[in-house]
């Protein structure tokens, strides 16, 4: 905890609104960096020291105490209706010596950590909510193998068992645990088109100039939908499947917002790559479904696991309560709901509103393209796509 | 009041080799009182060795000292000069008095003078009472620069420098200022530097003009004596409407009138002049004779002149022509017949150079 | 006494104002621009410490980035095989005049010059320039009849309205995206009101993603063009009009012979920066064009996000390169034309519609007609984005606006609130505005009449416009944010509310400095030196004469400041980190979830709030003008 007092004023600087400071890396003779896997190793004797009761504890001692930072996404704290809050007040009451902080996951997201880590800068926070997969390939591509977290002691978290199978995004080294998951499928209006059964119909006349896509170097629904192609049409063949659908008129648009909002919405194109809980919002936003038909090529739907995990230097005692909180049922539901994904532990831990249940689709079989494979291939395949579309 | 002395100026532009030169070594005293003008054709460094002395612009090397005391560092705004611009930059968005009182925020008015009774007292100088309110845009070209003129002065400076003040305006007003601004000149005794390219203007201004050439010095000198003994065949072509002619000294050979003491004969082409003060050792010469030394009824040294074009100006007529294609303007009682002959004095004419 | 002291302090401080400005200015530069951006550009010159151009050789041979100028470079020295292909390249060109019907359904003739050739390979600079330049004319095309009727006509709002002019400018990208789609869109405003007719609906942006991408383009830029140049017409003196015309010169001749030669350097400085931003644009191509639109800033956006920072860094230099060479182009012909001076103008506005006879003169007829299009252009895409936040499937709603008003009353420390944002906005636009005047005065100042080397440090201050914004980003996280290792374990770092104030500064102040040293170089150079002869530092005859004289200009570059702070997210995002310093734009992202209508609300929020303070800051400065 003494890392945190030296950032502590810094951050009261900026609040006043300080340009400039120097600070030093390593008082208190730590380094701070948060590759050192020596120093990480120390940090829960640290801290322990700092939390009298903090020692040997299981998930559900109450008598934790101490501020746990959770770095998330913009979403899950500060949208319309966000599980974030719910999360802290009922983690909060759980544990009342315990603090949840939310700190917001900066524009770059898991690069700006890779970069922190790389320069050998400090890591504030404890603990990173809404890991995908790729994220981790980012990682280990980038920083030494199985960087930036601890590998996770799941015997500690009891309720880690009740996540589903499919979900547990094939890290080697354990880092990660997944708390929800979403489905990248397409939405239609049946009023304009017919289901698209498999992925060859885009590529039939009946769809021309039909789809919108999106940029997967700058989306994730658009780089998941990418990955779901050489899923289905392999390394050697996805190229070819693309240049069907550009022939038949796809239109890759920058990011899912304004495919989704502007040119679907407004009326541009019959089909979009979306989310498979989209009627959800539909229903929330008042819309008639017609044009919210949900479709899953080849009977799949891409998953999109997000999951939890502890940097190097968090504090793991505060980190297990709160993973082991995070798949409770309770929280599960409301994760769910209002994060309008999937919750991660199987159906038995979970109870859901209906209508939720009757407007969130589940693929019949769902797909992801694991950590092994993405390892060290998926930029070449962003950027061998990109290229195609891009030549002039 | 003040002494202005300029030693061994010299400005470049740009690198030291590479660069062009605006002066070179630039040697002037400007006496205490004195209305003094810098005179020569446009880029010939006149203007530049105005804006030295004022601190506009920084001379590469030498120095610029008022009353003995080095300034060549102090920028324009520690000097005590009062400028007056060709285009007299008023400000525009300030009133007459306004422009006029600008400078007495920072010097002050006379003691015993408000700023208000000193600007007053300016336009009164200039014949502009009661003009104070107007807005620059509201007065004529003269108007203006008087105003410029009296915002100059207000401060008292030590120096004034006025760089073409008149150029832009017509003829006739451009006499009047001219006779005005020496009167107050005289009147307040401040010791002033003129610049102007033209000469008619300079020779009838000053107490004493430098005449400049690719910036350098040429001549310094009372206007007479540049009128009368122009030192280089540039200023006797650029001072006042001459006839150079150049020629062979034949020392040996018997003068047209026969041999006198300090004559010497000199070739124009086949033509032979009877000229005094060719001093022994020249073998060539340039000479001059203006214009009006050169009438029909001298004897010697006569010369016929196809006449190409005639000006008449009242008392005189001005005609241009040449002979032995060397253009010669004459200056005649009456407009002549298509050639003309006339001749001068042996001793109505200068020599500017030999070798 | 040969000279008087001046008043030893206030004199030693004024003396010396101008130079302790430009060693601030220096200072803020190198901290807030040099140093984070020199941070990204050596990883394309530096390979483990090594240097080498490795990286340039990569891209500049690459036909991907270069098409066929790649085998050129690759190969420069086999000219025989380069004039073959040339030859016959042009050999296929053939240009054709034809009748086109751009807009789909609407029988409006358009004569379009076809150029047909034989697919040459323009690379992706190659497309990145090809598509800035035709936004550039559209941009040009658009903003000059709106300069003409502002500064040449008087009706009520004018004011207003040319305040307003500067608007597009803190929209962010997304938020444009969504309201051209919303305006062109099958079931769009523009779509909705034909259908009202009874004609369409009409595929606009289908039809031609290209098309749409530069009048976004042009939506964001041609009231750019037009600011500048309404400052520069509105000082073209009445005089020298009607000097023409009693030369016998005919209205459209004495047009063409004074009034162009004066709108000149205005026009081509509106367009140059329109180029220079349409080259460097992100995300607009890609959210209305699509992939295939894609520019040299989309794939330096990818190869940041994959961690390459050489390739990413070496993409950006190219294009620095490129526009600052612009730039330094367009400051020698800036240079070329100084010197004319302007006097104080006398202008002559007409009222827009003095009486219904002159409502029909065809004059103002294409008044009427550039006002429809503006209608559509301009406010289309802003309302159509209002009426987003204000529907929703069930028709009328203010949920979105209950939304907003619930989080500022409720919300939790951790989120966004509203107020927060608008204050941060308007006070880091105000700071920003106090620091960016006096730097960018201060650059003009210093470069006006410096000649050759003037003219370079002018271009190169133009740095922070001609870089791309990505790796400024990068280069503010990794140099600021981060912080630079020191000897002794100290690490030097640049982050919090005056670091976002100081980088908006750093962003904003090129506005000042071209706004103002066209008109502060136009100047009689005699003014100042009057000023000083008469007593006054440099420091004062810049107050008391210069500025004054520029005043327009002054004002207009504080009002880009001003937008440009608003308007500016990247580096904001960067700097706040988790801070409270997050302003609306920022605000507006962080709303953007699933559902749209939150971040329209408080795009909206941004939007009233934006030109509020525009209409003040115009009625604020318009005090000084002349």
């Amino acid at each position: 905890m003494r890392r945190r007092t030296v950032l502590g004023s810094v951050g009261g600087g900026i609040t006043l609104g300080l340009a400039g400071c120097l600070t030093q890396d390593g008082e208190n003779g730590e380094t701070g960096s948060g590759s050192d896997v020596d120093d990480s190793d120390e940090s829960p004797t640290d801290d322990s020291t700092d939390t009298d009761d903090g020692t040997e504890t299981d998930g559900e001692d109450d008598e934790l105490s101490g501020t746990l930072q959770v770095v998330t996404y913009e979403s899950m704290i500060d949208g319309e209706n966000p599980a974030g809050p719910w999360l802290k007040e009922a983690f909060e009451d759980a544990y009342p010596e315990v603090e949840l902080e939310w700190v917001q996951l900066p524009d770059q997201g898991i690069n700006h950590y890779v970069n922190r880590a790389d320069e050998g800068v400090e890591i504030e926070p404890d603990v990173y909510f809404g890991l995908n997969i790729d994220d981790l390939v980012t990682v280990d591509d980038n920083l030494e193998d199985g960087g930036l977290f601890r590998d996770l002691d799941t015997d500690e978290i009891d309720r880690a068992d009740r996540i589903r199978d499919g979900l547990d995004m094939g890290d080697p080294h354990g880092r990660v645990l997944a708390y929800d998951t979403g489905y990248i499928s397409l939405v239609y209006d049946e009023s304009e088109i017919d289901e698209p059964q498999t992925f060859e119909d885009l590529t039939e006349p009946a769809y021309e100039d039909a789809l919108l896509a999106q940029n997967a170097q700058t989306s994730d629904p658009g780089q998941a939908f990418l990955l779901w192609t050489i899923d289905a049409f392999g390394e050697d063949g996805y190229l070819d499947y693309w240049a069907d659908l550009r022939e038949n008129g796809v239109r890759v648009l920058d990011d899912w917002t304004e495919s989704y909002y502007g040119a679907y919405m407004e009326e541009d194109r019959p089909m979009v790559v979306s989310y498979s809980t989209d009627q959800v919002f539909a229903v929330a936003e008042g819309n008639d479904l017609t044009r919210h038909q949900v479709g899953f090529l080849n009977d799949q739907g891409y998953a999109n696991p997000e999951g939890m995990a502890v940097f190097e230097g968090g504090d793991t005692d505060l980190a297990y309560a709160f993973f082991e909180f995070v798949l409770s049922s309770d929280a599960q539901a409301e994760i769910a709901e209002r994060n309008v994904q999937f919750p991660a532990v199987e159906e038995e831990y979970v109870d859901l509103d209906e209508e939720f249940d009757e407007y969130a689709y589940v693929p019949p079989e769902a797909v992801t393209v694991g950590y092994e494979d993405l390892r060290g291939n998926v930029d070449e395949w962003v950027d061998d796509w990109a290229r195609e579309f891009a030549t002039h | 009041m003040t002494e202005l002395r300029l030693e061994g100026v010299s400005k470049r532009y740009g690198s030291a080799e590479g660069g062009t030169s605006a002066l070179t070594g630039i040697d002037l005293t400007v006496r205490d009182g004195e209305f003094f003008t810098l005179v020569g054709p446009s880029g010939c460094g006149k203007t530049t060795t105005l804006r030295t002395i004022a601190g506009f612009e920084v001379p590469t090397e030498g120095t610029v000292s008022f009353d003995g005391e080095p300034i060549t560092d102090i920028p324009p705004e520690g000097r005590d000069v009062g400028v007056v611009f060709q285009s007299y930059a008023l400000f525009p968005h300030m009133s007459v008095a306004e422009n006029v009182g600008y400078g007495l925020q920072f010097r002050d008015p006379p003691t015993g003078t408000t700023v208000d009774e000193r600007v007053s007292e300016l336009l009164d100088l200039v014949d502009l009472s009661g003009m104070g309110e107007r807005s620059p845009d509201q007065l004529s070209g003269g108007q203006r620069q008087r105003v410029a003129l009296a915002r100059a002065l207000a401060p008292e400076p030590d120096l004034l420098l006025l760089d073409e003040p008149m150029s832009a305006l017509d003829a006739r007003l451009r006499e009047s200022l001219r006779l005005q601004l020496k009167r107050i000149q005289s009147e307040l005794a401040i010791t002033t530097v003129y610049v102007t390219h033209d000469q008619e203007e300079a020779l009838a201004i000053s107490d004493r003009l430098a005449v400049m050439r690719d910036g350098e010095l040429e001549q310094v000198g009372r206007p007479q004596e540049i009128y009368r003994e122009p030192a280089t065949r540039f200023v006797a072509e650029f001072v006042g409407d001459n006839n150079v002619l150049d020629g062979v000294v034949r020392d040996s050979e018997v003068l047209p009138s026969g041999r006198k003491r300090g004559r010497t004969r000199v070739d124009v082409g086949d033509t032979a002049f009877e000229l005094e003060g060719v001093s022994e050792d020249a073998r060539r010469v340039s000479f001059c004779v203006r214009p009006d030394s050169l009438s029909r009824e001298a004897d010697r040294n006569r010369f016929t002149v196809d006449v190409e074009t005639t000006e008449f100006l009242g008392e005189s007529v001005r005609a241009h022509g040449n002979w032995n294609d060397i253009p010669v303007v004459l200056r005649l009682e009456e407009v002549p017949d298509d050639t003309v002959t006339v001749g001068f004095a042996p001793d109505d004419v200068h020599v500017v150079e030999r070798w | 006494m040969l000279f008087r002291r001046l008043e030893p302090v206030r004199g030693w401080l004024e003396r010396r104002a101008l130079w302790l400005t430009a060693l601030v200015t220096t200072g803020v530069l190198a901290v807030m621009l040099y140093l984070p951006v020199g941070v990204v550009f050596v990883e394309a010159v530096l390979v483990d410490g090594t240097p080498t151009l490795d990286h340039f050789a990569d891209v500049l041979t690459d036909p991907f980035y270069f098409g066929f100028l790649a085998d050129v470079i690759a190969d420069p020295l086999t000219v025989g095989t380069h004039l073959g292909a040339l030859a016959g390249w042009l050999a296929g060109v053939s240009i054709s005049v034809s009748l086109e019907y751009p807009v789909p359904g609407v029988g409006v003739p358009i004569p379009w010059l076809g150029l047909e050739t034989p697919g040459v390979r323009m690379g992706l600079f190659g497309f990145t320039a090809y598509q800035a330049a035709l936004s550039t004319v559209a941009s040009v095309a658009l903003g000059l009849p709106a300069a003409y009727v502002l500064a040449n006509y008087e009706f009520r709002g004018r004011r207003t309205l040319r305040s307003l002019t500067i608007l597009p400018f803190v929209l962010p990208g997304i938020m444009v995206a969504v309201g051209f789609y919303a305006m062109f869109g099958r079931a769009g405003t523009l779509n909705t009101i034909f259908g009202l007719a009874g004609i369409g609906p009409f595929a606009f942006v289908e039809a031609n993603p290209l098309a749409i991408v530069i009048l976004a383009h042009a939506f964001y830029n041609a009231p750019l063009v037009a600011r500048i140049t309404v400052a520069a017409w509105e000082s073209v003196d009445r005089r020298a009009v009607e000097t023409a015309r009693s030369l016998g010169a005919s209205e459209r001749r004495a047009f063409r012979d004074v009034v162009v030669p004066q709108l000149a350097p205005a026009v081509l400085t509106g367009a140059l920066l329109t180029f220079i931003f349409t080259f460097m644009t992100f995300p607009i191509v890609l959210a209305l064009g699509g992939l295939q639109l894609a520019t040299v800033e989309v794939w330096i956006y990818d190869r940041v996000q994959r961690l390459d920072y050489a390739e990413a860094a070496t993409l950006a230099i190219l294009e620095t390169i490129l526009s600052l060479g612009l730039t330094y182009a367009y400051l020698r012909y800036e240079s070329a034309r100084s010197g004319f001076a302007r006097t104080s103008a006398s202008r002559s506005v007409e009222p827009l519609f003095p009486d219904l006879r002159t409502a029909f003169t065809p004059k103002r007829l294409g008044v009427l007609a550039y006002g429809l299009v503006a209608l559509v252009v301009f406010v289309g895409p802003v309302a159509s984005l209002v009426v987003g936040s204000v529907t929703d499937g069930g028709g009328f709603t203010l949920r979105n606006y209950a939304f907003l008003l619930e989080r500022q009353l409720e919300g939790a420390t951790f989120q966004t609130r509203p107020l927060p944002a608008i204050r941060n906005s308007l006070l880091f636009g105000v700071a920003t505005l106090l620091i960016a005047v006096p730097m960018g005065v201060t650059v003009s100042v210093l470069t006006a009449r410096a000649g050759r080397a003037g003219t370079v440090v002018d271009a190169l201050a133009m740095l922070p416009l001609a870089v791309s914004g990505i790796v400024f980003g990068i280069g503010l996280l990794q140099g600021l944010v981060f912080g630079i290792p020191l000897p002794g374990g100290w690490r030097f770092q640049v982050t919090g509310a005056v670091a976002i104030v100081v980088a908006h500064a750093v962003a904003a102040y090129p506005f000042v400095t071209r706004n103002v040293s066209p008109l502060l170089s136009s100047l009689d150079r005699a003014m100042v030196e009057s000023a000083r002869a008469l007593g006054a530092s440099r420091y004062r005859a810049l107050v008391d004469v210069e500025l004054p004289l520029i005043a327009s200009g002054v004002v207009a570059g504080a009002a880009f400041a001003f937008a440009i702070s608003i308007g500016e997210f990247s580096s904001t995002v960067i700097l706040a980190g988790g801070s409270e310093s997050y302003t609306m734009p920022v605000a507006v992202e962080r709303y953007l979830g699933r559902r749209s209508g939150p971040a329209l609300a408080m795009g909206t929020l941004l939007l009233v709030v934006t030109a509020a303070s525009f209409v003040v800051v115009d009625r604020v400065g318009g005090r000084y003008e002349p």
